[in-house]
């Protein structure tokens, strides 16, 4: 895995919050706890949609918490694009186009070979290493033959068992494969974090989130449950969630039924705890700068865990 | 309200109509309405699920100030919560004392799994009320970790538990149909148990 340089770009495109680069999406969920949902398909077969791919979307609220951290910005994406290719020079144009011949005749040459590795292997499993064996003996002949241009030892040379398929295959000149990048930078320079977008906006429940977030939780989309947020203690891929937690504004009125009963039945039936938290306004400096006191923020976030009693 | 005269009672008014004509509890600063629901899940406590020492509280142990609403607090007949950690803790201490039963000849080949009681806060309410995070905090606020010891002596309170350290509250919600539902609230961010 190649380091990711901190800030690192969040793509805005659309009102989403996307990642495009793979390095970064592992950097962004081993570094700083942010799994984002993988909605990538692949354009023919959009149906084929149980495991997606790149790029990532985060939720606004991730986008914030990273934007807040430092480790990222937000790039207006369409505009770069739209700016970048087209004020880019022919030049540029045109070696980024042998770039990308290039790279699609490695992938090409690699494939090829794959494929004879493979035959290779299948033809030695059923015991016909003779025929490997003899092909490459053709080549060699084919290549002392040309080089000698002798008309007499081609008959020499004839397959001595009619069964293999009389010519090798004619070395046909490779095609390079297309390649479709997965990011556009090469060709177009990492966005300046300067040029950055403001912070995302977050729902009311983000202060629940970043609470979480500050104490090492992992979220995920919470719809499935009929919450805001998952909360796993550790890796999704590694741990069943903890909690179903849903943000509430200080004042705002919930009913027991819905939440506390209701939440609380549905998280102890699946082994979890419902969690619902705010921020208390008290505290909070309205004047204050919003990053300076990004922690005090954090510590006047309230959360309550629910459970069904058992009895 | 006629009361019938003491010295010739044919039946012994219900637990509950004792309570309700508790001259104490007439100088309450509690509204009658909130006061009656602490008393009907006091009740229901007591004789449907087996709770003793069921006490009212109307003023907090922290501030001594009147609190929101009256809180209770109870005995249940067996441990109501065991937090996940402690869990862990008292299968190991089982399991060795199951070994040690082992080696010394016993025939017993039981997990024997002691949790002590523990006095836990009851907040009553009821189902149709509407509570924001606000007004739960307050209740937290207003509360001591371990409800206060037993006024009386006699009944034998082991030492403090070292895995409590956040707040609980069993939040009673009372439907208007009498019936009790009963949840563990937490203070914080309390992993949930693995039942």
């Amino acid at each position: 895995m190649a380091s990711v340089a901190e800030p690192f770009p969040v793509s805005y495109i659309g009102g989403r919050y996307l990642i495009f680069d793979v390095d970064t999406i592992a950097h962004a969920r081993r570094e700083h706890n942010i799994c984002g949902v993988f909605i990538g398909t692949i354009p023919n077969l959009s149906q084929q949609n149980v495991f997606l791919g790149i790029p990532l979307e985060l939720m606004a609220e991730e986008a914030r918490v990273l934007v807040e951290g430092g480790h990222a910005y937000i790039v207006d994406d369409v505009t770069l694009h739209k700016k970048g290719f087209l004020e880019m020079s022919r030049e540029d144009r045109m070696k980024y186009l042998r770039d990308m011949d290039q790279q699609g005749m490695e992938v090409a040459r690699g494939m090829k070979q794959a494929a004879e590795d493979r035959t290779e292997k299948a033809l030695k499993e059923k015991g016909l290493d003779r025929i490997l064996q003899e092909r490459k003996l053709k080549k060699l002949e084919q290549t002392t033959v040309e080089s000698e241009a002798g008309a007499g030892s081609l008959f020499d040379s004839a397959p001595s068992t009619p069964t293999v398929a009389s010519s090798p295959a004619p070395e046909t000149i490779l095609e390079p494969h297309y390649i479709t990048p997965t990011t556009s930078h090469p060709p177009l320079p990492v966005p300046d974090p300067a040029s950055a977008l403001s912070l995302p906006e977050v729902p009311r429940q983000y202060p629940l989130f970043r609470y979480l977030h500050s104490k090492g939780y992992f979220s995920m989309p919470g719809i499935r449950f009929g919450c805001h947020y998952s909360v796993y203690p550790g890796d999704p891929l590694r741990f069943h969630s903890h909690f179903l937690a849903a943000g509430l504004d200080w004042d705002e009125e919930f009913d027991l039924l819905d939440l506390v009963v209701g939440g609380g039945r549905l998280g102890t039936g699946v082994k979890k705890a419902y969690l619902i938290g705010g921020e208390a306004p008290s505290k909070i400096g309205s004047v204050e700068d919003k990053q300076a006191s990004a922690g005090e923020r954090v510590e006047s976030v309230r959360a309550f865990s629910m459970e069904w009693a058992g009895f | 309200m006629a009361c019938p005269v003491a010295s010739k009672q044919p039946v012994e008014p219900a637990p509950i109509q004792q309570l309700v004509q508790d001259s104490e509890l007439q100088s309450h600063s509690h509204l009658p309405a909130s006061t009656t629901l602490a008393l009907q899940i006091q009740h229901n406590l007591q004789y449907q699920h087996a709770w003793t020492d069921v006490r009212v509280h109307s003023h907090s142990p922290v501030t001594n100030e009147p609190l929101v609403r009256p809180l209770l607090s109870g005995l249940p007949p067996k441990r109501l919560y065991v937090h996940p950690d402690e869990q862990i803790d008292l299968l190991k201490e089982a399991q060795r004392q199951r070994t040690a039963a082992k080696q010394a000849g016993g025939k017993s080949d039981t997990l024997d799994v002691k949790a002590q009681p523990e006095r836990e806060w009851v907040l009553p309410a009821r189902l149709v009320e509407k509570w924001t995070l606000h007004r739960l905090s307050d209740i937290f606020d207003a509360i001591t970790t371990v409800p206060p010891e037993s006024a009386t002596p006699n009944v034998e309170d082991s030492a403090a538990n070292p895995w409590r350290t956040t707040k609980r509250v069993v939040l009673a919600t009372a439907d208007t149909d009498s019936t009790v539902v009963f949840y563990i609230v937490h203070d914080g961010v309390v992993k949930p148990r693995q039942n």
